[in-house]
């Protein structure tokens, strides 16, 4: 059915915002195939975000796991990961449909930081939505954000991160929609988001893919990405989505409280923010409170794609906890000299889970962000 | 019977009563009262950890019912006493989620069995056809929105598959009490009421008498919840507060 990707997806929304889901839906259809909106895309990757990332081998790293891991550097891009790319994907949308107010939600602060830059760099007036512990946590990203001209605003509901954040952007949606674009910063929410997420973030897995079969000669084993709502997942798989390659998805596993943020692994079919997928929620369909070290991973739902790819067993998704996150990021930093963002520490930190049993293979890793914004919460942790 | 009920009311004011809140011994009360002071039917209000289309004043309310345990199952069985005893047909408002939980066809049948007479989901699918055709073989009314922004085609589209009432939303936005209330609303009514019998009736935003008059000149009812439920949530007698209120819309 259009729309859903097996029973998953869809747009459960208010009424109020149906024609600007279906009016996103085919400015979007009629931009991709349009050679002018492709190649401006391009051109401001590549001279704006600096694309193509390089593709990395963590010679050390390597060494120490016993496998061949290869780094697909997000984290170098222009703002400092994988969520640029969306953005200004999304913001050239937002100019063609001639839109001026552009909103978004942030976790970690990353996707808020995108938005931002990209609104500074078009000119566009720019809210971003962000729970208040988030503030307290992603500081430095707030900061940018008021640099770049953009309005931060304070979400205090609920547990006060991600999810609210989210649930207040689309509530400012449905007031504004004549003259609002809603940037959505994951591979999440109604129907076409998902979808137009994953084709703006798709560049990653297509460069990848042409870089590695360039460097080794052939295929990873296995590609691993770290999974909140899942678009830098999305974006890596969608490369390798018809090739003999394992895909992984690393969800947040969280403290040692039984408190995640690992949908896929411990969440049942449900709507949240627009879209069925797995959910964790309570036996009374109540969204239940999550955790995680990494802001970006901190969210109840996942994108409907990834339910998808988990229920037909083309994906699996792994767990890594706060712990094991932040002895990857340490790790990274000693033998690669790379600080990873604690979300793609994540995905890192699953290798020493992947290495026994695979000696010698080869594995891709999307490194989505750099950690200078996570240095005030791994020193709280006492690393 | 909700579109009778609407039909033959002289002042069909419709209030929204979050459950559970403070308890839901006092939202038995609450009911009962609006019902005696002349409510022409009474939503229920299903609390949700994240209700994405209401205000400040009923996100507050349905964090405090989740916070004070509320609970479906608690529901229920009340609903199954209170519906007995009241003359207002009881209608029940609630995402989607709280509904699928478990299972839509088997949670419908539970409310229609406890004597609720209709359900109102705001963030139902956008090709929610399959929930129309389930909630007519259960009988229940489903009650859909039409919204500011809804084109034509569409608003065909769903007036065709609502019963009891049509829910015409009068502003873009969530639910929270306006001072002004659009003009268009009117000629939304009136398209509306060219496509159906039904009672069209509409809500978000309303909380004086002079707007609840101003809606009756051209609608059928008036929701009003935001308004009613920020007094609850503000006074010591909340049964008394509710009666006070609902009489003086209906003034
Ligand atoms: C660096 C980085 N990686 C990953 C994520 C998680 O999002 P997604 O699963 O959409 O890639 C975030 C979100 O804030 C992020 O900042």
């Amino acid at each position: 059915m259009k729309g859903y990707f097996g029973e998953f997806g869809g747009r459960y929304v208010p009424e109020t915002l149906l024609p600007a889901l279906q009016e996103l839906e085919d400015e979007f259809s009629a931009a991709w195939e349009d050679r002018g909106f492709r190649d401006e895309f391009s051109g401001c990757l590549r001279d704006y975000v600096g694309r193509p990332s390089p593709l990395t081998h963590a010679r050390r790293l390597s060494e120490h796991l016993g496998i061949e891991v290869w780094l697909k550097r997000e984290d170098l891009n222009h703002t400092g990961s994988h969520k640029i790319n969306n953005a200004i994907g999304q913001i050239l949308l937002a100019r063609r449909m001639g839109k001026e107010r552009i909103i978004a939600e942030t976790g970690a602060g990353q996707h808020g930081v995108a938005t931002a830059t990209a609104c500074a760099l078009f000119g566009l007036t720019c809210a971003v939505y962000m729970g208040t512990r988030d503030i307290e946590r992603q500081h430095m990203n707030v900061e940018r954000m008021r640099l770049l001209g953009a309005e931060v605003v304070a979400v205090p509901t609920g547990t006060a991160t991600l999810k609210d954040a989210t649930s207040e952007a689309i509530r400012d949606w449905v007031t504004n929609v004549d003259t609002t674009y809603y940037l959505l910063g994951s591979a999440v929410g109604p129907h076409p988001y998902p979808t137009l997420v994953r084709e703006f973030q798709r560049v990653i897995g297509e460069e990848a893919r042409g870089q590695i079969l360039e460097k080794t000669g052939s295929l990873p084993r296995a590609v691993i990405a770290c999974v909140g709502g899942g678009s830098n997942a999305i974006g890596i798989f969608s490369g390798f989505m018809n090739d003999q390659v394992e895909l992984i998805g690393v969800e947040a596993y969280g403290d040692a409280n039984g408190r995640h943020g690992a949908s896929i692994r411990f969440g049942i079919p449900g709507v949240l923010h627009g879209s069925r997928s797995h959910l964790l929620q309570d036996q009374n369909g109540q969204v239940l409170d999550t955790h995680s070290v990494a802001a970006g991973l901190d969210y109840p739902g996942v994108g409907p794609e990834h339910s998808f790819l988990s229920a037909t067993r083309r994906a699996r998704y792994e767990l890594v906890d706060d712990r094991q996150a932040l002895e990857a990021f340490r790790l990274l930093n000693r033998l690669e000299g790379i600080a990873p963002a604690l979300e793609s520490a994540h995905a890192i930190g699953f290798l020493r889970q992947y290495a026994p049993g695979h000696e010698g293979a080869t594995v891709l890793v999307n490194l989505s962000g750099r950690g200078d914004k996570d240095l005030h919460t791994v020193l709280q942790e006492g690393l | 019977m909700i579109a009778e009920a609407i039909r033959t009311s002289k002042r069909a004011v419709i209030p929204y009563v979050t459950a559970g809140l403070p308890d839901l011994d006092a939202t038995g009360e609450i009911i009962r009262a609006l019902s005696d002071a002349g409510a022409a039917a009474i939503e229920i209000g299903i609390p949700f950890s994240d209700p994405m289309a209401d205000g400040p004043v009923l996100q507050k309310a349905s964090h405090l019912a989740l916070q004070a345990g509320f609970t479906l199952d608690g529901l229920l069985p009340r609903v199954a006493k209170w519906s007995t005893g009241v003359r207002a047909p009881l209608i029940v408002m609630s995402y989607i989620n709280p509904l699928m939980r478990r299972g839509m066809g088997e949670t419908l049948v539970r409310l229609r069995d406890s004597g609720i007479q209709g359900v109102i989901i705001p963030d139902l699918p956008s090709d929610a056809s399959g929930i129309h055709e389930i909630c007519r073989s259960i009988g229940i009314d489903l009650i859909r929105l039409v919204a500011p922004t809804t084109p034509e085609e569409r608003r065909r589209e769903v007036v065709s598959q609502c019963s009891g009432f049509v829910y015409a939303v009068t502003v873009k936005g969530v639910t929270g009490a306006r001072s002004n209330l659009p003009a268009e609303v009117r000629r939304q009514v009136q398209d509306i009421r060219s496509l159906t019998d039904l009672p069209v009736c509409t809500g978000f935003g309303v909380s004086t008498a002079t707007q609840v008059e101003d809606m009756l000149s051209f609608a059928d009812g008036v929701i009003v919840g935001s308004h009613l439920m920020g007094r609850v949530m503000e006074s010591k007698t909340p049964v008394e507060e509710s009666r006070k209120v609902l009489r003086m819309l209906m003034m």
